[in-house]
């Protein structure tokens, strides 16, 4: 069962497009999904530790992988960040790479929910993205 | 100069030359319904405290309730998790838990996971991550789960001077740090004796499990709590929807209020039995009342407490062979209304049926009900089925227990009438099967006797301990009215108290209920 549901994946495309916004003026063009997954990662390794995050975001790579093919030659390293994804940029259709982010994303957070619930989620994210305005999933 | 120096000693204010005042040592709050009176009050405020025992027993659901009850933005909480359940699936399974709020994540309470400097670093990084972060956070409370992961990674590659060193530096700069530690870990009792821990440790909570035949029951001991009394012993606990909670094996009651020293006489509701009882049953009295099936004990019970609700007293009915409705039903029959009483708050009647459960969480109920209405009168329907609805194991536990919460409830005021049932031998008067009769004030026998082709019933007052009492044996019958005594003292009569009477009278008799014809 995908957990990349419209609800999910609407949550998905507000963190991206937050992330966009506030990347645009960076030097580096990596897509906004390498970004969302880099911030989670430093606030959710704190909580449940690298290994913990690792395994978890390689989940969500696991689940987006059969929906997105593309996402295949992306991967998780040791650390918990994500490789192959700035590579990918170059060679794909954006259109597709906003697609596969949206998936990726929405993955992760479809995880997060089934283990620790909507509320619990949401405040995860919001100790990441203080900012962004998030009254529900 | 002695003179000079008098003179001097004279003028210095009374407060300068007393004792100084010893340290107030605060109490933190459990949040464990009955912990803090086992503890003592709570947990001393900046101690560190191991919470230790077997798989399953609660150890983080415990440490979690101490930190949901205590953190808040001002003072929060750090709980530091290592090896042992990944956070991820304790925030999953805690948040079942009512007292778990959701709203103190992030800025109250803050998980922060030790894993990686655990399993790539030393005690050192450990330690110094710690330190970090508690000195960032400025916390109250801080937890380490497990603690025991992180001392036997340890022990693989440090030495045990190192391990103690360690210990030393967390438990000296946590305290200075003005927190209150708890390091969760699995230990089993052996370890106790050489590991630097315990020694170093004020709090020592100790969880396991214990089994008997089929049952299994939950039991939390204080086995080191510097600077105060805690109440010793195994106590029962028990992990339900909001989590942990205690039972003391004194039930809470140490220091409960004692008897009113003018005591009045309490009318059972049965005018001739109120008279053989020397004018009814001494308030803060322990009554037992005796007798075979079928004899009427439970209706004279009914009888006690709606005399009771007639005079205002609040009281409990712990019935535990009959269902409530059955009750409430019977008492119509007799013309006594328990449902008013009931809807009114003023009556709680307590269907305790449990499997498994401690006598000390059944007396715990029954506790909570007497608070909870104010009861004056209680009923305990009967001792047996009490005794009958525990687990096997803790049977063993029940006399202990009774003796306990009867001399408490009777210490405050509250009186007491409890059923027992005893089969009827037709050759001696025994009260009870158990050695029960040191619980009571005062003792009431029915029996059945063998009178003219008829099996009927008598009752009699054996014993009342604030003063004398009738020594009649008396008939009574069972009627739309209840117990009803009647007749005058038997003297018809002799080996009553057999069932097997012979008649040694006269006179003839009318049966006090009707013979049949063929």
């Amino acid at each position: 069962m995908s957990r990349a549901t419209p609800k999910m994946r609407n949550f998905a495309e507000r963190l991206i497009a937050y992330e966009t916004k506030e990347n645009n003026s960076s030097a580096t063009k990596r897509p906004a999904a390498f970004l969302v997954c880099e911030k989670s990662r430093s606030h959710l390794a704190t909580f449940m530790g690298i290994n913990g995050f690792r395994a978890l975001l390689a989940r969500a790579l696991v689940l987006a992988n059969a929906e997105v093919a593309w996402l295949r030659a992306v991967h998780v390293k040791a650390d918990g960040s994500l490789e192959g994804l700035d590579e990918l940029a170059a060679q794909v259709d954006p259109k597709e790479i906003a697609e596969g982010s949206i998936v990726l994303v929405a993955q992760l957070l479809g995880l997060l929910v089934a283990f620790i619930g909507e509320n619990l989620t949401v405040r995860l994210v919001r100790e990441v993205w203080p900012k962004l305005s998030l009254s529900d999933l | 100069m002695k003179k000079q120096n008098d003179a001097a000693r004279r003028k210095l204010p009374k407060q300068a030359v007393s004792r100084p005042g010893k340290v107030t040592i605060h109490k933190v709050p459990t949040g464990v319904p009955g912990l803090d009176d086992i503890l003592g009050g709570g947990i001393p405020e900046f101690s560190l405290n191991i919470i230790a025992g077997t798989p399953g027993c609660g150890k983080t659901t415990l440490a979690h309730q101490i930190v949901f009850a205590n953190a808040t933005p001002k003072k929060p909480a750090l709980y530091f998790t290592v090896l042992g359940e990944p956070a991820i699936k304790m925030l999953r399974y805690q948040q079942q838990y009512s007292f778990f709020d959701a709203s103190k994540l992030g800025k109250a309470i803050r998980f922060i996971n030790l894993a990686d400097d655990v399993l790539e670093q030393d005690l050192n990084a450990v330690l110094e991550d710690i330190i970090k972060q508690v000195t960032a956070i400025n916390p109250g409370i801080v937890v380490v789960d497990s603690f025991r992961t992180v001392v036997r990674k340890a022990m693989s590659s440090a030495g045990e001077l190192e391990m103690q060193s360690f210990i030393q530096r967390l438990a000296q700069f946590l305290t200075s740090w003005e927190a209150t530690t708890f390091l969760v870990g699995e230990y089993v009792s052996d370890e106790m004796r050489d590991n630097p821990l315990f020694t170093v440790a004020d709090g020592l909570i100790w969880l396991s499990q214990v089994t008997e035949r089929n049952s299994v029951v939950r039991k939390l001991q204080i086995i080191k709590l510097r600077g105060q009394a805690s109440v010793p012993g195994l106590h029962t606990i028990r992990i339900g929807n909001s989590g942990l909670q205690a039972y003391s094996r004194t039930l809470g009651l140490i220091g409960s209020k004692t008897k009113p020293v003018r005591r009045r006489r309490l009318s059972i509701g049965i005018p001739e039995l109120d008279q053989m009882l020397g004018g009814g049953i001494l308030e803060g009295d322990s009554l037992l009342v005796a007798g075979p099936s079928g004899t009427g004990k439970s209706a004279l019970a009914t009888q006690f407490i709606a005399e009771g609700l007639r005079n205002g007293e609040p009281g409990i009915m712990a019935i535990f062979e009959e269902r409530p409705e059955g009750y409430t039903h019977r008492a119509g029959t007799f013309g006594l209304n328990l449902k008013t009483p009931q809807q009114k708050g003023k009556l709680e009647t307590l269907y305790l049926r449990p499997l498994d459960l401690s006598v000390d969480e059944t007396m715990q109920a029954i506790l909570d009900a007497i608070a909870r209405i104010g009861a004056k009168r209680l009923v305990i329907d009967s001792l047996v089925g009490f005794e009958m609805a525990l687990a096997p194991g803790f049977r063993a536990d029940f006399r202990e227990s009774l003796y306990r919460m009867i001399g408490a409830l009777t210490g405050a005021g509250i009186t007491i009438l409890s059923t027992v049932e005893v089969e009827d031998t037709f050759t001696a008067l025994s009260f009870s099967h158990y050695t029960i009769s040191f619980l009571t004030d005062d003792i009431i026998r029915m029996r059945y006797v063998e009178i003219d082709g008829q099996l009927r019933k008598v009752i009699v007052v054996i014993k009342m301990r604030g003063g004398n009492h009738s020594k009649d044996i008396r008939e009574y019958v069972i009627t739309d009215k209840g117990v009803v005594v009647i007749g005058p003292r038997q003297t018809d009569y002799v080996a009553l108290t057999t069932g097997l009477p012979q008649r040694v009278g006269q006179r003839e008799e009318a049966a006090p209920e009707p013979k049949a014809t063929r």
